[in-house]
């Protein structure tokens, strides 16, 4: 054996010697080879397809790797533990074979980037019932020899007293859970996810347990360019896609046709932070944002994500106005009724958080103290139920920042709050820590209309499974969520942020102004289309046609006597409910804005009319003019000279009325507004701004309608 | 000599009020009507019964054969051959003195623009007011707006006049002006029917003399019978007041 090694040594040496000439004096500037081992057989990783080339997720990455690199590798499927001899020995480079990354192995390998997590999975019969260890009392399960499966499976079998059968390959396994044999088998998660995706007609139960990270290795202490350059070219690769295209190649679900390529609106809250807020960009960003994207990406549809409001998307979705909905939305039983969720991909809790130099760290600690808290959320609520149990106080804040401020000042020893919220809070600078496990666990899930949109759940699910397996559900979560040490440059804390008024000013100049963009333009096209309506009701209210007169009143009447707000919820969410057909939220607003300041219009219109001298109409009649001509001739140029002050008022009223429809997502100015101070929590210099904005061209309209006035007098 | 108007049995009531019970009232061609009687007694609502701006509530009446009570009547067509002044002159208010004589022609195609122009110079000659086309209505004088006003409703050149108290808002000074473009009118062969309290104009211009009262015609006769002869008693309580002041 040995000798036939340092034959295989010495001809290696010969062939790399003769290589390296022969390149040498063809092109000088060839990468160099380098020789790394692998599996013989170890799908998905690695695995010899029809055509009995090499392929597999260790292969793809490799390759596309030393692509980016530009250095060669030769990858021989010698078996694991050759492999593994070989790079000892020095005869190969490197191994990538589904290493787990293993204190033991440390010792001898330097290891890259981890590059796959993966984790033991225990799998059933398609239609079984089963779903925990708990059910496998007293039943067969079947094992496969040296795997980590096997040794986890037995590591557990006494405890839930379930006995083994063991089999050499894992195809022998399968087939024994198909038939019945065995009610369930431990497998690897990759392995086994692939076998499903091959149509193994077998599914996966349980999480993944004893998990681990796979990692490409060198004999430690030699080839560190090589570690350097896999490290490099993985980073490459994870960031272009690369990466995500090999896993989803191997371990992707199949793309649902009913989803693909098509686009689906899902709204969100307006800010939730770390799940759903304005960056300094004002772009998007956040937990639910990016998985859903990712998602999105890995199933192949496309998303429009609106910032409408919680309660605004749970009605959009009611009424078919948006198709799906991820806003941190806790699974309750009460939603289910109205709603269907996804699988949940995301469990929150409430924690409590104390200074991170207190001391205390459990909750019977408190007992006297007084301890913070904010209204209206789950903390709050959790608090005052365990309040009397242990004998604590509470201080209630309007906003998390200000009760965060309380502990840290020693007002009160500790404060409740969602975990994430938390955790994401301490992760931007907050001096606080978490000392409880999450108490109420609440789990998060998309959802989509009861009954509907079936497609777009099953596409969630499964791209949430993918990116699971991939690796980007962990690095979102770890982006928002991680702890200060691995705080990366995606989110970076306000520190260094001017926030006087100029200050806020120039950060938000392209918010503002596209906010303010959006005002105008709503208040010119509402008032457009208002002064038509308005002049139509009012002329139908004066016009010698009893129906009119009364179908005139009606009209000024309903809308008039509506408040703005409901008319505008009525209409965004109501009519879609009653005709199945969706309203965009700006149509939505131009024609809340049409009936209501329409109303008004219409009620001095006629107003305006009714206040010329009854003796005009008569002596235009009296000469023969027909009504109409008399109303355009003599009638109207008269009463709208009486109109044009409460045209200009209400032309005012209509652009401030425009701040009522941020209620239905519509980003203008107010809505600008309320998502700059979601991220940097300065109300009072933001309002002040957006206040004199609106006083400014409040004021530019005041001077235009003098103007105007005084030109028609004159 | 056939009746150019002819109003029977016509019924005005305003809710449970009557304001005329039944008014029977012949106009004959080229005759000038004076209606005369106390206040509130339905003399003004008859007259603008005749042009429909009050709709009767019952009774006929037959203009040059046709019944304007009707609904299937075109009323714009019998008012373009009816004029109208009214007591508060109701000049458009938006639209200057020459404006104002030419609207109605222009929008109903009687004219074209030059000639509603011609025209309308031509008769604020006949009332007195050449030099004042471009005015303005309001920078005119109650008396002047009247005479405008005339010119107005005969511009489209109608046959019969209706005059609703058309001195009773002037200044004294300002009636006589008005009076006399009256006169001229009856003098040219008008049909007039005048609503009036100016007792001596009806002496003097009428045919004949109608005397309303209670929503009724109480009496009606040459000016010399009426004026000298009455009969009726509320005829005569009622001139008593108005010529012994």
């Amino acid at each position: 054996m040995k000798k036939r090694l340092r034959q295989v040594f010495t001809w290696l040496m010969f062939l790399s010697v003769f290589v390296t000439c022969w390149n040498l004096t063809t092109t000088k500037t060839q990468a160099k080879t380098y020789q790394i081992g692998t599996d013989v057989t170890y799908p998905p990783f690695e695995f010899a397809n029809d055509q009995n080339q090499y392929v597999g997720i260790d292969i793809d990455l490799l390759k596309a790797i030393a692509k980016e690199e530009g250095f060669q590798v030769h990858i021989k499927p010698v078996g694991f533990n050759a492999a593994v001899q070989s790079v000892q020995s020095g005869q190969l480079d490197g191994i990538i074979a589904g290493t787990t990354i293993t204190k033991e192995r440390q010792a001898k390998f330097d290891f890259g980037t981890p590059y796959f997590k993966t984790g033991v999975v225990m799998a059933v019969g398609k239609n079984s019932a089963i779903t925990n260890l708990k059910q496998l009392k007293n039943k067969k399960v079947a094992l496969k020899t040296g795997t980590a499966a096997a040794s986890y499976a037995n590591s557990i079998k006494d405890k839930y007293g379930f006995k083994t059968v063991t089999f050499d390959d894992s195809n022998s396994m399968y087939q024994d859970v198909k038939t019945g044999n065995s009610v369930a088998c431990f497998e690897d998660q990759p392995v086994m996810q692939y076998a499903i995706n091959q149509g193994m007609d077998l599914k996966i139960v349980t999480k993944a347990a004893n998990t681990g990270w796979y990692g490409f290795g060198v004999k430690k202490g030699t080839n560190p360019e090589l570690i350097q350059k896999f490290n490099a070219g993985f980073r490459k690769i994870k960031q272009n896609g690369t990466y995500n295209k090999i896993i989803n190649k191997y371990l992707g679900t199949k793309q649902n046709p009913a989803v693909k390529g098509k686009t689906f609106t899902i709204g969100t809250d307006v800010t939730f932070p770390p799940f759903e807020f304005a960056d300094k960009q004002n772009k998007y960003v956040g937990i639910d944002i990016e998985l859903m994207q990712s998602i999105a990406k890995d199933q192949g549809f496309k998303v429009k994500i609106k910032p409408l409001g919680f309660n605004a998307s749970v009605q959009g979705l009611q009424s078919g106005q948006i198709e799906g909905m991820i806003a941190g939305t806790s699974i309750t039983k009460d939603r289910q009724k109205v709603l269907d969720f996804s699988e949940p991909y995301f469990t929150s809790g409430v924690v409590m958080a104390t200074s991170d130099k207190g001391d205390v760290h459990n909750l019977s600690q408190l007992h006297g103290k007084k301890v913070a808290i904010k209204t209206g959320t789950a903390g709050a609520q959790y608090a005052n139920s365990i309040k009397k149990k242990y004998g604590f106080k509470t201080v209630t804040f309007d906003d998390s920042n200000n009760m965060y401020q309380d502990v840290l000042t020693g007002n009160s020893v500790a404060c409740f709050e969602d975990q994430p919220v938390m955790r994401y809070a301490i992760k931007k600078g907050t001096n606080l820590k978490i000392v409880t496990k999450p108490a109420l666990k609440a789990p998060y899930g998309f959802a989509v209309k009861k009954g509907e949109n079936k497609a777009l759940l099953s596409a969630f699910n499964n791209g949430l499974k993918d990116v699971k397996a991939n690796g980007t559900y962990d690095d979102i979560k770890a982006k928002y969520l991680g702890t200060k040490k691995d705080n990366n440059a995606a989110v970076s804390s306000n520190d260094q942020d001017d926030r006087s008024f100029m200050g806020l000013l120039k950060q938000n100049k392209d918010a503002l102004l596209s906010g303010f963009g959006q005002t105008m333009w709503l208040t010119l096209v509402a008032i457009f289309f208002a002064t038509i309506f308005g002049i139509l009701v009012g002329l139908m209210g004066v016009v010698p046609i009893k129906f009119c007169n009364w179908l005139s009143s009606t009209l000024i009447y309903v809308f008039r006597g509506m408040p703005l707000l409901v008319l505008a919820l009525f209409i965004y969410t109501g009519i879609p409910s009653l005709t199945g057909q969706k309203i965009p939220a700006f149509i939505a607003g131009i024609i809340t804005l049409t009936c209501n300041e329409g109303a008004y219009i219409a009620a001095f219109v006629k107003g305006g009319i009714e206040a010329v001298d009854s003796g005009q109409m008569e002596a235009a009649r009296s000469l023969g003019l027909p009504f109409g001509k008399a109303m355009r001739k003599v009638i109207l140029p008269q009463g709208i000279r009486i109109m044009i002050p409460s045209f200009i008022n209400q032309f005012i009223i209509t652009l401030k009325d425009t701040s009522i429809l941020s209620i239905i997502g519509i980003l203008e100015l107010t809505q600008t507004g309320k998502i700059i101070i979601a991220r940097n929590l300065e109300g009072f210099k933001v309002w002040t701004i957006i206040a004199l904005i609106y006083l400014i061209v409040i004021t530019l309209l005041t001077w235009l309608s003098n103007w105007v006035q005084r030109r028609i007098k004159g | 000599m056939s009746a150019r108007i002819k109003v029977t049995d016509l019924v005005k009531t305003y809710g449970n009020n009557e304001v005329l019970k039944g008014v029977d009232l012949n106009v004959n061609n080229n005759e000038v009507v004076v209606i005369i009687g106390p206040s509130g007694s339905g003399k003004s609502t008859l007259l603008r019964t005749l042009n429909k701006l009050e709709a009767p509530t019952s009774g006929s009446i037959v203009v040059d054969g046709v019944d304007i009570a009707d609904k299937s009547v075109d009323i714009n067509k019998v008012r373009e051959n009816i004029g109208m002044v009214f007591q508060h002159f109701n000049l458009f208010n938006n639209l200057s003195v020459g404006d104002n004589i030419t609207l109605a022609p222009l929008q109903l195609g009687k004219k074209d623009k030059s000639a509603a122009v011609q025209q309308a110079q031509k008769l604020l000659e006949t009332v007195g007011l050449a030099d004042k086309i471009d005015q303005p209505v309001n920078s005119l004088s109650g008396g002047q707006k009247q005479r405008v006003a005339i010119a107005r409703a005969l511009a489209m050149e109608p046959d019969i006049m209706l005059f609703d108290e058309p001195t009773s808002a002037l200044d004294p000074e300002m009636v006589g002006d008005v009076l006399q473009v009256m006169k001229n009118l009856a003098s040219q062969g008008m049909t007039m029917i005048v609503v009036t309290h100016e007792m001596g104009f009806a002496k003097e211009v009428a045919d004949r003399v109608v005397f309303v009262d209670e929503g009724k015609v109480q009496e009606q006769g040459t000016p010399e019978q009426i004026f000298n002869q009455p009969k009726n008693a509320r005829l005569r309580d009622f001139l008593n007041k108005v010529l012994n002041i």
